[in-house]
């Protein structure tokens, strides 16, 4: 279950970033990659909301700074991931 | 070719085939993800190495009060889909004005063909206009001054730009704190909003450079509720929401296709459950659905639809396959059709392949295949029509007769900028060419036709009233065409103005069989003795009639007229002008100097000059 929940959050980042799903990993970080500026990642909050079915609150929004954030906000939204 | 030129060549090619990857995905699949992630591949591509004709090069700015960045990923890709090849400047958030005012802006610099100018009614009427409204004892002035704040600026953008500038107008809010009561008072919240959009309209009703975007009308057809996303909004400043995004950019992209002259000016018709239920062969007479009662009444407001699109200048077309006997009937005598005969500029009633009838309708009604949508019921008629002939727009009809109305009147491809009035009499002039043909057929000698169709025409210069339709002409024309040389409305509005430089001039045809409206058009660069013809044009369906000689005649009159001595004609070759390639030469000039493409030709008036033919009646005014 949670690798099929995991390959879709890697289709978004994959798409949204321009980056090789193969090089996607938790420690992905918003540091290392200009891509991830904040419109890009504005878009990576919006369709992660609408395919997880989840909204996430303002602070979440912004502390999320790699992958491995993203997954753990999901999981607090009931996101098995 | 050097070696530089065939590498320059080969990355196009290669940067032109990534680009086609792309777009085909977001054909198959448009989602909001894959257009982001469209554009962003795109914009990693090396695009300069492609070879675009600049007919295809369009330039947009985005200005605008919120976060314009996701539409421009809808206009850029949205144009690619159409096969543009847009360059689009977003301007720095929420500095709309300082913009405009600035003349050194970016804006200016960046010389866009197209403004998109989107201004939510919050930053013009600042941020506690909702909360005091109630209070507000001047609302009457206060919407004066908005507009007089918006007519400046617009007036400003206008003088310094040549570009097509798209105001919207602004979405009527759905809530008032006064509820029910809104329209009970002198002036609720959304009469405010109401009267500040009429104002807006009637500011710009006779304006071409300048088109209020009715995005209050198309809000509410999308949904207001939906329009705007409050977490994006707020987090980000995103003034459309993601879903609502495709349908605002849509609405754009029905003015970018009409100037860039992608529109559509013929709908070819199949017969069997389009224009009625049922088929004809197999039902009968008395057996379609066509009438007051359901399936039928859709298929007769489907009609009335296409019926309203003819009397604005859309030609109408059949290509069926049916008993001709059959199927014509039915257009002639039944009770409830809506298009008879008369509506349909010709006709393909038959057996033969479709894909060969579409052609021999556009070289009938002589457009372009560009120019052509097509509607079927049969996906498998649709398909091999989008196979063999790409460049018709082929309606993707929905399976119920229900839904036909609604799936053509979403289509933004019929747009012109202007209206003009050849296009409101276009049907008429469609039906009185097939009466000319037959009597050409009637006749022995061109001469004797030509003298029967008892034509008049009328030379005049450009005036306020046929300026949209030579405007029209000059973007539009390619077979007679001796320059090709485009320009527009406001190119045009400007040259006009400079009556010692330039002459435009006008030429209308009329015949014994109806009004073919402004059909020439010649653009004279005026020097002290001698006059160039910078453009000379002509619209196809009245050559081999000499009146292009009886228009150039009447310049050369002119001329002398006004002691000129020499009238310098220049021609530049195209792939599709070749009718034009002896024009000069057969009217007496003399090709003098050749530069490039363009070649110079001179006719000295003291010596010759252009006879007028005798069977044409000529009026001045």
């Amino acid at each position: 279950m949670s690798s099929r929940m995991e390959e879709r959050l890697k289709d978004i980042l994959a798409k949204v970033l321009l980056v090789d799903k193969a090089n996607i990993n938790d420690r992905t970080s918003r540091k290392n990659m200009e891509e991830w500026d904040s419109m890009a990642h504005l878009m990576l909050v919006s369709e992660i909301e609408s395919v997880f079915e989840v909204m996430m609150s303002d602070d979440d929004i912004t502390e999320i700074e790699t992958v491995g954030d993203i997954k753990k906000v999901l999981r607090k939204l009931g996101v098995a991931i | 070719m050097t070696p530089d030129d065939v590498s320059k060549k080969r990355t196009g090619e290669s940067v032109s085939s990534q680009l086609k990857e792309i777009l085909d995905l977001i054909r198959k699949e448009p989602t909001h993800l894959n257009y982001w992630n469209a554009y962003k591949r795109i914009q990693r591509l090396n695009l300069e190495a492609l070879d675009v004709p600049n007919e295809k090069r369009i330039k947009v700015a985005l200005l605008s009060s919120f976060t314009i960045d996701p539409l421009a990923v809808y206009i850029d890709i949205k144009s690619r889909l159409t096969g543009l090849y847009p360059e689009i400047y977003i301007g720095p958030f929420n500095q709309y004005q300082q913009e405009i005012l600035d003349e050194g802006s970016k804006l200016y610099a960046f010389k866009p063909d197209v403004v998109v100018l989107a201004v939510q009614a919050e930053s013009l009427l600042g941020e506690d206009f909702y909360s005091g409204f109630m209070k507000f004892s001047e609302k009457e002035q206060h919407r004066a001054e908005i507009i007089d704040q918006l007519k400046k600026l617009l007036s400003l953008l206008t003088s310094r730009t040549k570009a097509l500038v798209l105001m919207n107008n602004f979405m009527v809010p759905s809530f008032t704190p006064l509820g029910i009561l809104d329209n009970k008072m002198d002036m609720g919240l959304k009469s405010f909003f109401y009267g500040l959009n009429q104002r807006l309209t009637d500011l710009y009703r006779e304006s071409n450079q300048v088109y209020v975007v009715d995005l209050e009308g198309v809000a509410s057809k999308y949904g207001k509720s939906r329009c705007l996303n409050y977490q994006m909004y707020y987090m980000g400043s995103f003034g459309l929401s993601e879903s609502f995004l495709p349908v605002v950019a849509e609405e754009y992209m029905g003015y970018i296709k009409a100037l860039k002259n992608l529109t559509r000016k013929c709908i070819v018709l199949d017969l069997d459950n389009i224009l009625w239920g049922g088929i004809i062969g197999e039902d009968g007479f008395d057996g379609i659905k066509l009438g007051k009662d359901s399936p039928g009444n859709a298929y007769v407001d489907f009609q009335r639809l296409l019926l309203s699109y003819y009397n604005r200048g859309i030609i109408l077309a059949i290509n069926s396959k049916n008993n001709y006997e059959d199927a014509i009937k039915v257009i002639r005598e039944h009770p409830y059709m809506v298009l008879r005969e008369k509506h349909f500029a010709t006709m393909r009633i038959n057996w033969q392949d479709k894909v060969q009838n579409m052609i021999e309708l556009a070289k009938e009604i002589n457009i372009g295949l560009d120019s052509m949508a097509f509607v079927d019921d049969n996906p498998r008629e649709r398909e091999q029509i989008k196979q063999a002939l790409p460049q018709i727009l082929v309606v993707d009809m929905p399976s119920s007769p229900f839904l036909y109305r609604q799936a053509l009147e979403d289509l933004n491809d019929f747009n012109v900028l202007a209206l003009t009035e050849e296009d409101k009499m276009r049907g008429e002039m469609y039906y009185a060419r097939k009466m000319r043909e037959e009597l050409r057929e009637s006749m022995t000698s061109v001469e004797d036709f030509l003298k029967s169709l008892e034509m008049k025409i009328v030379i005049k210069y450009a005036d306020d009233f046929n300026l949209p339709r030579i405007a029209r002409m000059v973007n539009k024309t390619n077979q007679f065409n001796l320059t090709t040389r485009r320009y527009t409305d406001v190119e045009i509005k400007k040259m006009r103005e400079k009556r010692d430089e330039f002459s435009i001039y006008s030429l209308q045809v009329i015949d014994k069989f109806g009004d073919e409206g402004i059909v020439g058009l010649a653009i004279v660069r005026k020097e002290p003795q001698t006059w160039i013809l910078d453009s000379f044009l002509m619209s196809c369906r009245v050559i081999g009639r000499k009146v292009e000689t009886a228009f150039l005649a009447k310049i050369v009159a002119d001329a002398k007229k006004e002691g000129i001595s020499t009238i310098i004609g220049e021609y530049i070759p195209t792939q599709k002008n070749a009718p034009v390639k002896d024009f000069y030469p057969d009217h007496g000039f003399e090709k003098f100097l050749q530069e490039g493409d363009l070649s110079k030709w001179r006719l000295d008036l003291t010596q010759s000059t252009v006879k007028m033919p005798k069977w044409l009646e000529v009026q001045d005014e």
